[in-house]
């Protein structure tokens, strides 16, 4: 705790702070809690070393401010970290904000800002979220995670019917240890699971989600979170 | 005409160091019964194997029903019955079972009447759906039997078909075998150590010892050409006995029991002793030749050591 | 032939050690299914617990597939006994009943004999995987549904589509019965060279924990060995759960369990046709 803060105040003498980060973070949650509920259907793509999984469909519920329930007719599986009502729930908790500047993105202006959650049980160490101060809407997203290495998301968005901006399509790239992906898998129950250790060389895995058909604030029940898988 | 059914020409054959046939030849031809003797360890249960191909000789030919052993296996089997010493059957299968699958081997249409019928001519048509373990050894044996039959076979190997039988049932085989040969014109093939059997059924036969002949012909000829053991049934032995004394009749005596003397006389000779004896007092009751096989065979087999 | 194989089948199937197995077979998917349903769950997020860190799962793993996968695995070591069970028999058997002599005097052929017994042995293993089949993958999926498959393939874990499994787990089970003719074949030589059925059983289960235990042993010399041992194939069906399926491999698996057989067999009747029976 006391490194994060004296880190904080270093960075604070190296980069003057320009902008009010936490007022431009602040849109952004106004923005997102307009959105008080939706549903839509999202197609993974999973293109990560050692894990070979075929184009799944699913449907998530979200309704605010954390509730979530993803249903699949068969099996699915999401990035945890970067839903990006987890991205929402870092910005909801402790945090200290660090306004870096601007970078373009995909020629969109976007404020680089850094949040070093102050909470140190989470699994995020810090992230670096660009945002798109005009819409107030997150196009990309890096997290240094204490177990998994860094998980950059980078987001494309759309104009629901509604009137809100949503994300189409969300990308996550995975740089961590080969060990994250391929430790300890177990052989089964049947054979020897004595575990493999791998040399900690980094590997690159990537996970597109698709986001189609938004209905949004259509009032969803919260019976509907209670379902279990 | 070939009338040879088995023809053996210089069978051989070794187990490691034991040569357990060597230079076999026998003929047996159609309509014989033709009795197979040796004692234990001649090389009867070899040479038997050898003619059902369940042994491959070292050397020699084997023709059956005028074909080779070696080349036409299959056609010669066909037509060929046999039982080799204790019949063992499938014991979890029942009686019927067992013949319905053997005739199925047979290679020829072989209804389940004839079955039957064979389980009857045995005396086991009550047994059928018996399972074969729950058989006591004779009915085994009488299975066995049935077994050798149920294709009709022109040549029938018998290797001691009547082991484990009662006395009725040794009597039922003989009179099997006579019929066999008489009525149905079957070549017979029989080994047995019975050879009261033999010399009743067979009318040629050959003696093997140590893998090889000893003698072999007419059962008749070959117990002819030889003396026999007459017995005489007279009121006082110790009499006759002395009645003999300086005659050459006295080293013929075999056997002297209280009412009973027994002589190895040559042909012809049981007249004129008969004679002797009651020309000294001696009351002859009666006179009863054996022309044994046994003692043929004993004797045979002791000279060829 | 064919009433051979009838009459061999007819035997076979005559004899209560025949339904130890499809009973041993029956009783250990039976306990599986049973085990699973009380924990089949905890033991696939146990095996899946890395992942869980990083992703949500959504859907359920635990499915008829997955469990039917596992038991395909456990293959090496129960099957080929039960196998070795009737095939050690095949030919051992006619000895120990003293039936060699019933059978070689009728107008058959030894190595129709032979063909006709190693043939109705090969029906017999086939049944057998078919009624593991059945247990495993028809009743699996009636209790625990069907669904995506969870595998572990070479340090990768393959997720594959519900639609995308069935045929695999055809060809697997192809394969296996092919693995399976091998220690048929085995038990089967071995039935031959002597006159009591234990022997073979307890040959080719020799054999095979021989060549496992020696597979397994990671040390180079016994590396360069593997390639050779028939038990380094039999789990080759692993490689229909791949993806893609390296058919070069599995080609190449096949033909050399089938040379197994080949040999094996050929062997056999060799010996079978040359021998002497004395029993």
């Amino acid at each position: 705790m006391a490194t994060k803060i004296l880190f904080i105040l270093f960075y604070l003498l190296i980069f003057p702070q320009s902008k009010d980060p936490d007022k431009i973070l602040e849109n952004v949650k106004e923005e997102f809690g307009k959105v008080e509920d939706y549903v839509v259907d999202v197609s993974i793509k999973v293109d990560i070393p050692f894990l070979k999984m075929p184009e799944r469909k699913a449907r998530i519920f979200y309704k605010k401010p954390d509730k979530y329930y993803i249903d699949s007719e068969g099996f699915a599986l999401l990035p945890k970290e970067g839903m990006n009502f987890s991205l929402l729930t870092l910005l909801n908790s402790e945090h200290s904000a660090l306004y870096e500047g601007e970078e373009n993105i995909n020629g969109i202006n976007a404020a680089l800002i850094k949040i070093i959650p102050l909470d140190e049980n989470r699994d995020v160490l810090r992230s670096t979220l660009w945002i798109d101060a005009s819409r107030n809407i997150i196009l990309k997203a890096e997290s240094y995670l204490k177990q998994a290495g860094i998980i950059t998301i980078e987001f494309d968005y759309l104009k629901t019917s509604e009137g809100f901006y949503l994300p189409s399509q969300m990308t996550f790239i995975i740089n961590a240890p080969r060990m994250f992906f391929s430790s300890r898998l177990n052989k089964g129950p049947f054979k020897d699971n004595s575990e493999k250790e791998d040399s900690v060389k980094t590997e690159e895995g990537k996970v597109y989600i698709t986001y189609s058909n938004y209905k949004v604030n259509k009032g969803l029940k919260d019976d509907i979170f209670e379902k279990k898988d | 005409m070939n009338d040879r059914v088995v023809e053996v020409s210089n069978l051989s054959k070794q187990f490691k160091e034991i040569k357990a046939v060597s230079n076999l030849n026998l003929n047996v031809y159609r309509g014989d019964v033709f009795g197979f003797l040796g004692p234990n360890g001649a090389g009867k249960s070899t040479t038997i194997r050898a003619l059902l191909s369940l042994i491959r000789p070292d050397s020699g030919t084997i023709k059956i029903l005028g074909n080779s052993l070696k080349e036409k296996r299959k056609q010669i089997l066909s037509k060929v019955g046999a039982i080799i010493e204790k019949p063992d059957f499938y014991g979890y299968l029942t009686a019927y079972r067992n013949l319905e699958i053997l005739a199925r081997l047979s290679g020829k249409e072989i209804s389940r009447n004839r079955i039957l019928e064979l389980l009857e001519l045995v005396g086991l048509r009550n047994r059928a759906k018996s399972k074969v373990k729950t058989f006591s050894h004779g009915m085994k044996q009488r299975l066995g039997i049935a077994q050798a039959l149920l294709h009709d076979p022109e040549l029938v190997v018998l290797d001691e078909p009547t082991t484990g039988l009662d006395p009725q049932g040794v009597k039922e085989i003989r009179d099997l075998i006579i019929r066999m040969s008489r009525e149905e014109h079957k070549t017979i093939f029989l080994s047995s150590h019975i050879l009261s059997e033999i010399e009743i059924v067979a009318n040629r036969m050959i003696i093997i010892n140590k893998g090889t002949a000893v003698v072999e012909g007419e059962v008749k000829d070959l117990l002819n050409s030889d003396t026999v053991k007459v017995k005489f049934e007279v009121d006082d032995s110790v009499k006759a006995k002395k009645a003999v004394e300086n005659t050459g009749w006295y080293n013929k005596i075999e056997a002297v029991s209280e009412n009973k003397i027994v002589f190895m006389l040559d042909q012809n000779e049981a007249g004129l002793l008969n004679k002797h004896l009651v020309e000294n007092n001696v009351t002859v009751n009666a006179i009863i030749p054996t022309r044994s096989l046994e003692d043929f065979f004993l004797k045979i087999t002791s000279e060829a050591g | 032939m064919l009433t051979l194989i009838r009459i061999e089948l007819f035997k076979i199937f005559s004899k209560w050690r025949t339904y130890i197995g499809f009973i041993a077979v029956g009783l250990l998917i039976s306990i599986v299914h049973l085990a699973m349903y009380l924990e089949g769950q905890s033991s696939i997020d146990r095996m899946t617990s890395d992942l869980r860190e990083s992703f949500i799962f959504v859907g359920n793993l635990l499915n008829g597939y997955w469990i039917s996968y596992l038991i395909l695995n456990s293959l090496a070591v129960h099957i080929p006994f039960l196998i070795a069970l009737v095939a050690g028999d095949l030919l051992a058997g006619e000895a120990t009943a003293g039936t060699y002599r019933l059978l070689i005097t009728r107008p058959v052929s030894r190595m129709q004999i032979a063909s006709s017994k190693f043939i109705a042995g090969s029906i017999y293993t086939g049944l057998l995987i078919l009624w593991l089949a059945i247990m495993s993958l028809g009743i699996g999926v009636l209790i625990f549904g069907s669904g995506e498959l969870f595998t572990k393939q070479s340090e990768a874990i393959i997720i594959l589509d519900k639609s995308d499994v069935l045929w695999r787990f055809l060809l697997a089970y192809g394969y296996a019965f092919l693995g399976m003719a091998v220690v048929c074949s085995l038990a089967f030589f071995f039935s031959s060279l002597v006159e009591n059925a234990i022997g073979p059983i307890v040959s080719t289960m020799a054999v095979i924990i021989i060549f496992l235990i020696i597979s397994a042993i990671d040390v180079e010399i016994l590396r360069d060995v593997r390639p050779y041992l028939f038990t380094s194939y039999i789990n080759q069906w692993h490689e229909f759960f791949n993806d893609p399926v390296d058919y070069a491999a599995i080609r190449d698996a096949v033909l050399i369990l089938a040379a197994h057989i080949v040999i094996l067999f050929g062997i056999t009747s060799y010996i079978f046709n040359k021998k002497d029976i004395l029993s």
